[in-house]
């Protein structure tokens, strides 16, 4: 294929105007582009990463009592026996807060009373009952969960200290003892109370799942304070909708002295935790996407009006011998010298953009590679965009030449 | 009525297809009909250009119609044109999407008459050239000496002191080509000036008098007499 | 002669109507996206209180810990909530207008068995001090909300929200009704209208997009019933006695949004030196060990301490920026494609006494049609673009009625037009250049052999 290049650059050079929007176009759209896959990329893998229970399977049942007489542990003891009797359901605990749901309590933590600074870490904890590790799939690593007997009645308010057995994950467990002998070990609340490691559970996230660094996690057999509290109930699978249809109907006639304030899956807090998230990612695809179709309707409107005003030309150069394919490559290598004079924009005007989102966002900077790819597909749908125009022209007659009109 | 004095253009080197004009100097009387040939490339269309005040040019003086055009702006030098002068093309450059109507009417509109006076004008301007019957024709729906005669009838509309023509008969054939000069020799009898432009010696004859432009200068003056010269004697009393 | 150039717009838009189509497109896409994002970002950084906001302030008093600040991210900001106590104190003050002092609670509500069973059902409440009315302004519909007297020896009444009333009674005039909070029979005294502050401004503790509560009680009832916070409660200070609420209302645990309304400058340095004041006895007894910073925030600079707009959204409004701005790149590209394409005609008309002056405004006409259709198809896809977002939002709504964030998705009629006004301009002020450029043409080069 016969390409001239100088032609080409000194006809670029004419319609001068025409070509650097174009190019401008192409060098916005690719730090757009760069840094919105980025986003995306981060936020779908914040959406998507296990939480480490079985959220599928669990729904959780608010409820609140109401009237003077109403006696919260009695209420909690016949709940949670009631709700494991309904077939299909595989445990129940009663919980201080929802997991994965974006509200819950942490407690410093510190392996000595006096354990200061960085030694000290904000740890997110579940009050449990002893079917607790069921009840939300947790799989027990080493050690054990808690006996019926060690479930403590509720503290008297949100903030009284806590004492006695605790289970934690297995990532807080290896960085508190890294030597793996975490089993058996004492390590002190904010109030220094002693609190003893029985168990190793596998890794689940904390109560922001959306955060960046999970959040360390302990369990504790305790009933949570009322009058309000929530009941995690995990069904067997594919049971959920209808067990929760079930509880929905037949759990408030049960105890009139208090309410079911609600009955809602598990997947419903984790979605609304994500909410922003996903919005955000949803948000960007759709802008990113509008922002290369009309770059590719710009780069298609600049060759279609190349090859337009140039028809007579076309047409000589057929009437002195040039093939199809030239003239579908001489426009295309046009076309791509515009995109790439934008790319090459592009690239800076992207690390540009990264370096400030970097700033908003403290995330890593952008990598080559996702440059690199950015670069990839606006040289593809400047070609896509300019394939029919130029096919247009390959198709001028060169009898054109020689008309006047 | 156009006086030129030593005028001279020089192109920038990228505009291939003009030639300067080199100490030009042409008068041209009022009801005057003038054919300006040469060979292609000459200076003729330039000339044209610039009697026609599309382009400018660099050294020399122009007059038209008694007025020096050299230092006006553009909003005076577009008036001039709207008003004093009409052109007539080898393409015809009819507006492809206006009907024979809505041409004629394009350079009344920049003139802002009243609607009923533009309407009368175009009404005997089409009546003139004998297209009253197809005023809402498209351009396209219209054979070539149709065409030309609907051009002809724009540059008439605005009542103009001068007709350019650059090859007006260029695309027609011979019939068609000979009822255009018709008509252009019956404006002229009217008292219009006609500059027209030309390669054809044929077509030159018609005219009262010939200039020979080579190399964007007259080389030597021609008259031929071929008009009947009563006519010339009345467009001459005027 | 404008009603001229009109006509050859419509005809230059039939000559090449797929051109126009695009032009009208990329203008309209770029107007929606803009119209979307610049709704979202108005409604969140909006001041829903702005007529009064100049005389609101949350008091801040910063009774943390001597060794750390309350956020570690902003040590100059005291805690953004106070303790019960100071909260007492700041209420009894005179110096204001008005003083509120208010926390978020929950409750159940229950039929009093006379006006008929009612279905116990979770009702978000405000435990707050009476002067939360008149001092947000807040609309009522029926009756009023309760006087001082009601507050410290708590009085059994409470105002309900439009919506509650709707839930409970129908909408109709509930006033003068009975019905039980966890299990005490309250008297409805007044129903608001429909009212949701948003950004909630008062308390961003749930949520800054949070709904308005659904009912409202007095001051003391908290202590009373016993009904503790069910916002945010953040505590420092170990080896506190927390067993009752009365104890914890005791601790230096803050979860009191304190306001207070000074209509002058003069009230609010008197205001000031009443905190200092107090504050620097507190300190005599052992409290308030950090440096004193004592804060009176005005609602302005409050919304920005708290960081109402995220960050996402500021990325977002700035994205929308550079999308209008290709799709204007993108518009003058093809506005230059179709004049240059035109550009024989142009050069007729020229030619037939078109001075560069009458091209250009000739031009301009066409460019303000175009940015006028995509400023119409632009309200369109805006509109679909907020039913968009608000379905987004919906998915994962508890409540079928849009609340908080899927609220103010909706058509903000200012900002809307705001966001359109703009893209107009930008559209007519980018047409210049293409409108200019036909006027600068040659005319004689476009005249022969066409």
């Amino acid at each position: 294929m016969n390409v001239p290049f100088r032609p080409i650059i000194s006809s670029l050079l004419r319609n001068r105007a025409g070509a650097m929007l174009v190019a401008v176009q192409v060098a916005i759209t690719l730090a757009v582009l760069v840094n919105a896959v980025y986003i995306v990329k981060h936020r779908v893998d914040l959406v998507s990463r296990p939480t480490g229970i079985d959220d599928e399977n669990i729904f959780v049942v608010g409820v609140t009592g109401f009237t003077k007489q109403f006696n919260y542990t009695a209420m909690l003891d016949e709940d949670i026996r009631w709700l494991a009797s309904v077939p299909g359901v595989i445990a129940v605990t009663a919980a201080n807060s929802v997991p994965v749901s974006g509200s819950g309590s942490s407690d410093i933590v510190k392996p000595t009373p006096d354990a200061k600074g960085g030694h000290q870490s904000l740890v997110n904890y579940y009050q449990l009952n002893e079917q607790g590790a069921d009840a939300l799939g947790l799989r027990i690593l080493a050690g054990r969960w808690f006996k019926r007997e060690e479930v403590q009645t509720p503290l008297p308010t949100l903030y009284s200290p806590y004492t006695g057995p605790i289970v934690v994950i297995k990532r807080y467990a290896d960085r508190l003892f890294p030597n793996g002998d975490a089993l058996g070990k004492v390590i002190y609340g904010s109030s220094n109370q002693p609190l003893t490691i029985v168990g190793i559970a596998d890794n689940m996230l904390g109560y922001r799942p959306t955060g960046e660094e999970p959040a360390e996690v302990m369990y504790m057999p305790l009933l949570p304070s009322g009058p309000s509290t929530r009941y995690l109930v995990r069904a067997k699978p594919g049971m959920r909708d209808q067990l929760m249809r079930k509880v929905e109907a037949e759990m408030a006639a049960r105890n009139d002295m208090r309410a079911v304030s609600y009955v809602r899956t598990l997947s419903l807090y984790k979605a609304r935790n994500h909410m922003k998230d996903r919005n955000m990612a949803i948000y960007l695809v759709v802008v990113t996407a509008l922002l290369l179709a009309i770059t590719s309707l710009g780069i298609f409107a600049l060759a279609t009006f190349n090859v337009t005003s140039r028809t007579k030309q076309v047409g000589t150069r057929r009437a002195v011998g040039a093939r199809r394919r030239d003239v579908v490559a001489h426009f295309l290598v046009e076309n791509w010298i515009i995109t790439t004079a934008g790319v090459l924009a592009g690239c800076v005007l992207a690390l540009a953009a990264g370096h400030l989102l970097a700033l908003e966002y403290e995330l890593p900077r952008v990598d080559l590679y996702y440059i690199i790819g950015g670069v990839l597909v606006m040289w593809l749908i400047g070609v896509a965009a300019a394939w029919h125009p130029s096919r247009r022209a390959s198709r001028i007659s060169p009898a054109l030449a020689t008309r006047t009109v | 009525m156009l006086e030129m004095h030593n005028i001279s253009k020089i192109f920038r080197a990228d505009l291939i297809e003009t030639h300067a004009l080199r100490d030009f100097s042409l008068t041209v009387n009022a009801g005057e009909f003038v054919a300006v040939t040469g060979p292609s490339g000459s200076g003729k269309t330039t000339f044209l250009n610039v009697a026609g005040l599309l382009e400018s040019f660099d050294t020399g003086k122009y007059l038209l119609d008694g007025s020096d055009v050299s230092d006006l702006n553009d909003d005076q030098r577009s008036r001039l044109r709207n008003e004093k002068i009409g052109f007539i093309f080898q393409g015809f450059n009819l507006i492809p999407d206006l009907d024979i109507y809505d041409n004629v009417d394009v350079p009344l509109r920049y003139r802002r008459m009243s609607a009923k006076e533009r309407n009368e004008r175009i009404t005997s301007a089409l009546d003139l050239v004998g297209l009253s019957s197809r005023t809402k024709h498209m351009p396209s729906q219209l054979s070539g000496g149709q065409q030309q005669r609907a051009a002809i009838a724009r540059a008439l509309a605005g009542d103009p002191k001068f007709l350019l023509a650059d090859e007006p008969t260029g695309n027609l054939d011979s019939l068609m080509a000979r009822q255009v000069l018709d008509l252009l020799e019956q404006i002229n009898e009217m008292g219009t000036t006609i500059i027209m432009v030309t390669h054809d010696i044929e077509l030159a004859r018609r005219a009262q008098r010939n200039v020979h432009v080579v190399d964007g200068q007259i080389s030597d003056f021609k008259s031929y007499e071929t008009r009947a010269p009563e006519s010339f004697a009345t467009t001459g009393s005027r | 002669m404008i009603g001229y150039y009109f006509r050859l717009a419509f005809a230059s838009f039939r000559r090449t109507p797929g051109l126009g189509i695009l032009m009208i497109l990329a203008v309209g896409i770029g107007i929606g996206v803009c119209v979307v994002t610049l709704t979202f970002h108005h409604a969140m950084s909006g001041n829903p209180i702005w007529w009064k906001s100049d005389q609101l302030y949350a008091v801040t008093l910063d009774n943390w810990d001597p060794m750390e600040p309350a956020d570690p991210s902003r040590p100059s900001l005291p805690p953004d909530q106070v303790t019960y106590r100071d909260a007492e104190f700041i209420y009894h003050s005179d110096v204001p207008k008005h003083a509120a002092i208010m926390y978020r609670s929950f409750g159940i509500v229950s039929g009093d068995g006379v006006s008929g069973p009612l279905k116990p059902a979770p009702a978000t409440t405000r435990i707050t001090t009476g002067t939360f009315f008149p001092m947000f302004d807040v609309p009522f519909e029926y009756g009023k909300g309760w006087n001082d007297k009601a507050d410290f020896a708590p009085e059994p009444v409470m105002v309900i929200s439009h919506e509650l009333n709707r839930k409970l009674f129908g909408g109709i005039n509930s006033v003068g009704r009975t019905i039980r909070w966890n299990d005490t029979p309250f008297r409805i005294v007044g129903v608001l209208a429909e009212w949701e502050p948003q950004p909630k401004f008062y308390d961003m503790n749930s949520g800054d997009f949070d709904s308005a509560e659904d009912l409202y009680i007095p001051w003391k009832w908290g202590e009373v019933l016993e009904v503790g916070s069910d916002g945010s409660s953040s505590c420092w200070k170990i080896d506190e006695d927390f067993s009752t609420l009365a104890a914890f209302a005791r601790s230096e645990c803050v979860w009191i949004q304190a306001w207070v309304e000074l209509p002058n400058f003069i009230a609010r340095a008197r205001m000031q030196s009443v905190l200092d004041n107090y504050t620097g006895n507190e300190h005599e007894h052992g409290r308030f060990l950090r440096p004193r910073n004592n804060r009176l925030t005005d609602v302005d600079q409050w919304l920005k301490d708290q960081k109402v707009v995220p960050t996402d959204n500021r990325v977002l409004f700035g994205l929308s920026f550079v999308f209008l701005a290709v799709c204007l790149i993108n518009t003058v590209g093809l506005l230059l494609a179709k004049f240059l394409n035109a550009a024989p005609i142009s050069g007729l008309r020229r030619a037939l006494g078109a001075s560069r002056r009458e091209l250009f405004r000739q031009h301009m006409v066409e460019v303000s049609t175009i940015a006028g259709a995509g400023a119409l198809l632009g309200l369109g896809i805006g509109a679909l673009g907020l039913a968009g977002v608000r379905a987004l939002y919906m998915m994962t709504a508890t409540t079928p009625r849009p609340s908080g964030i899927a609220s103010i998705a909706h058509m903000d009629i200012s900002s809307y037009l705001i966001a359109v006004t703009l893209a107009v301009v930008a559209t007519v002020v980018c047409g210049l250049y293409p409108a200019w450029r036909v006027g600068r043409l040659q005319p004689a080069s476009y005249l022969k052999n066409q």
